[in-house]
C-alpha cells in the first residue's frame, strides 16, 4: 500500500548548523509512528519540515503520493495535515470553543464555510478530548493539561489524514496519559496516521506501532519498539554511555 | 436573550442620529461629520489593527488617496461626486493590495514603522506632481449641504460597521482573528494567512478611502500635508483602543465618546484641553485597556470591580 507520508533525504541547515541529516522513512494509513531522540536531536525540526513551517534545505516530502515540499503550511493544512505545537500556541482572545473552530473552518479541505456547523463540530472535538466544560472560558484561562488537550483538539477538528503530535503528553500524570492514548488510539483507528514526538519512553512504547530514532539529526534506528528500544545504539545515544553498560551487565 | 434588546437600541439610535442634522444647528451638523467620519474611520481602522493585528499606520495614506482621487476626478476630468470617490477608492484598494503583499510579511513594529514611511512618501509624491496641484493642493467644487454630507457620513459608518459585524461571525473574520493571536499557528490550521491580511487591509483601506472622499469634498480644499496627515492615523489608533479594537461596536462608541469629551474641552478650558484629553486617554487606559466595548459587556457581572481587576491584570 502507498504510504501516506513519505520522507526521503530531508535534510535541513540553518546557516551552518545541520539540524536534520538525510532522514528517510515512510508512515503508512492508520500507523502510529513514534519519534525519540535526546533533546536537539532535531525532532521538531522534522514536524516543523513536514508541517510546512520550515523548508528542507535538501531531499523530498510527499504526502499520499503527491510532493509537498514546495508548499506553504496552509496548502499542506488544506491537503489533511493538522499538528500540534511543543509550546503550545492557543489563540488567548477566543473561547477555547472558537479556537477549535478554527481549526473547523479551515483545515482538510478548506473546511467548513458556516460558522454554526463548525462551532458544533468544534463541540463534538471537546467532548472527544473531554474539555467541553471548558467551551467558554477564554483559552488563557486553561491549565497546562486542559492546553494539551486542547491543542489536541483543535488539530483533530482540522479532520486531518496525517497527525503530528509534539509533545502533547509531556507533563501529564498516568490518568490524564491514559486518556490522551485512548484519543489518539480512537484516532488512529478512523484510519488516521499518528506521528507523535513524545519523551515519556513509557508512553511512547505502547503506543506507537513503530519507532524512530533520532540522534544528532540523523536517524540512528527504525522498527519495532522492543527492537529498538534494545539496540545498543540507541540506548548509548538516548540514555548515556553509563546507563548502557549498566543495561548491558543487568540483563 | 439580550441580543434583540441590543440590536433595537442600535437602530433607535441610528434613528435619532439621522434626524440630528434636521433639527440641529449647523455647528452641530459640523461636529457630527467630523464625529462621524473619525467613526468609519477608526471601524476601517479595526478591520487591520483591531480584527488583524496589524498596527497600521498607513490609513491616512489610503484617507489621502480616496481625498485626492474624487478631487482629480472632479476637477481635472469634470466627473461627478458619487465617480470621483469610486475612483478614489478604487486607487487606495489597489495601492492597498499591492504593498500589502510586500510589507504586510512584517509583524509588530517593522509593519508599523513602514506604514509610517509610506505615508511620508506619498506626501512627497503628492507635492511634486502636477495634477495633483503641487504643494498648493486642490479646491473642489463648492456645495452648500451640510445635511447631505452627514447623512453621507452617517452611511458610511452604518456600512463599515455592518461589514466589521459580518467580519465578527464569519470564517474569513476567524481566520484574521487566528492570524492576529497566532500567525504561524494560523497558518498551520489552513489559513491564507497573505491574502487574509491582504483582504483585510484593501477592505480597511476602502473605508478610509471613502472617509477621504466624502471629507475632501464637504471641506472643499485639500493638500498634501492635510490629507496624508499622520495625526489623522494616530486618532483613529486611539479612539479604536479607547473604544475596543477588535469588537464590532467600540470604534464607533470611541469616535463619539472622544469626540464628546473633546469638544467639551476645548470650548470649556481651550488652552489646557490637550492636557485633559491625554489624561482622558491615560485613564482610559489604565483602568479599562478593553476599551468601552469591553466594559459595557461586562460591567453587570463585575461593578466596580471591574476597573481594579483590570488594573490588578496588567500589574500596574
Amino acid at each position: 500500500m502507498e504510504p501516506v507520508l513519505s520522507v526521503r533525504h530531508l535534510t535541513k541547515r540553518f546557516a551552518g548548523l545541520t539540524a536534520l541529516s538525510d532522514v528517510s522513512f515512510d508512515l503508512g494509513r492508520g500507523e502510529i509512528l513514534g519519534l525519540i531522540g535526546p533533546n536537539g536531536a532535531g525532532k521538531t525540526t522534522l514536524v516543523n519540515l513536514i508541517s510546512g513551517a520550515f523548508r528542507a534545505s535538501e531531499g523530498d516530502l510527499r504526502f499520499e503520493g503527491a510532493p509537498i515540499g514546495a508548499l506553504p503550511s496552509h496548502r499542506r493544512a488544506k491537503l489533511g495535515i493538522g499538528r500540534t505545537f511543543q509550546i503550545m500556541r492557543p489563540f488567548p482572545g477566543l473561547s477555547v470553543l472558537d479556537n477549535v473552530a478554527v481549526g473547523a473552518l479551515f483545515g482538510t479541505g478548506g473546511g467548513h464555510r458556516q460558522l454554526a456547523i463548525a462551532r458544533e463540530l468544534a463541540h463534538q472535538k471537546l467532548e472527544f478530548v473531554g474539555l467541553a466544560h471548558r467551551a467558554d472560558r477564554p483559552a488563557e484561562a486553561l491549565g497546562g493539561p486542559d492546553r494539551k488537550r486542547l491543542e489536541l483538539a483543535k488539530a483533530l477538528a482540522m479532520n486531518p489524514r496525517l497527525l503530528l503530535l509534539d509533545e502533547v503528553m509531556a507533563g501529564l500524570n498516568l490518568a490524564e496519559l491514559e486518556a490522551v492514548f485512548a484519543i489518539v488510539r480512537k484516532v488512529r483507528d478512523e484510519g488516521v496516521s499518528v506521528l507523535v514526538i513524545e519523551h515519556v519512553m513509557k508512553a511512547i512504547r505502547s503506543l506507537s506501532d513503530r519507532l524512530l530514532v533520532l540522534h544528532h539529526g540523523e536517524k540512528i534506528a527504525e522498527g519495532k519498539p522492543q527492537q529498538v528500544l534494545s539496540d545498543p545504539t540507541v540506548i548509548e545515544a538516548y540514555l548515556g554511555r553509563r546507563r548502557a553498560a549498566h543495561e548491558g551487565a543487568g540483563t | 436573550m439580550k441580543r434583540p434588546l441590543a440590536r433595537a437600541g442600535i437602530v433607535a439610535a441610528f434613528v435619532v442620529l439621522a434626524g440630528i442634522p434636521w433639527i440641529a444647528s449647523p455647528s452641530i451638523v459640523q461636529f457630527g461629520i467630523n464625529m462621524l467620519l473619525l467613526a468609519a474611520l477608526a471601524q476601517g481602522w479595526n478591520i487591520i489593527g483591531g480584527y488583524t493585528g496589524y498596527a497600521s499606520f498607513g490609513n491616512s495614506v489610503f484617507y489621502g488617496l480616496g481625498s485626492y482621487g474624487t478631487a482629480i476626478a472632479m476637477l481635472r476630468w469634470h466627473l461627478p461626486f458619487g465617480i470621483g470617490l469610486a475612483l478614489g477608492t478604487v486607487i487606495a484598494v489597489i495601492f492597498a493590495a499591492l504593498f500589502g503583499r510586500a510589507i504586510l510579511r512584517l509583524r509588530g513594529h517593522y509593519f508599523a514603522i513602514c506604514t509610517l514611511g509610506l505615508a511620508e512618501v506619498m506626501t512627497a509624491i503628492v507635492s511634486n506632481l502636477e495634477i495633483t496641484g503641487r504643494n498648493t493642493g486642490l479646491v473642489l467644487p463648492l456645495l452648500r449641504g451640510d445635511v447631505l454630507f452627514y447623512e453621507l457620513s452617517l452611511a458610511l459608518v452604518v456600512v463599515a460597521t455592518l461589514i466589521v459585524a459580518w467580519i465578527a461571525h464569519s470564517r474569513f473574520g476567524y481566520g484574521l482573528i487566528a492570524i492576529r493571536e497566532n500567525e504561524e499557528a494560523a497558518a498551520a490550521m489552513g489559513v491564507d494567512t497573505t491574502r487574509y491580511k491582504v483582504l483585510a487591509f484593501s477592505l480597511s483601506a476602502a473605508i478610509s478611502a471613502l472617509a477621504g472622499g466624502i471629507h475632501a469634498y464637504w471641506i472643499t480644499f485639500i493638500d498634501p500635508v492635510s490629507a496624508f496627515d499622520i495625526g489623522l492615523n494616530v486618532k483613529m489608533i486611539i479612539v479604536t483602543v479607547f473604544g475596543g479594537p477588535g469588537s464590532i461596536l467600540g470604534p464607533v462608541l470611541g469616535a463619539f465618546v472622544l469626540s464628546g469629551i473633546s469638544e467639551v474641552l476645548s470650548t470649556e478650558i481651550s488652552t489646557v484641553a490637550g492636557l485633559f484629553f491625554g489624561a482622558v486617554i491615560v485613564v482610559a487606559v489604565v483602568f479599562m485597556p478593553r476599551g468601552v466595548a469591553d466594559l459595557i459587556r461586562r460591567f453587570d457581572k463585575y461593578r466596580w470591580r471591574y476597573f481594579a481587576e483590570n488594573v490588578r491584570a496588567n500589574r500596574l
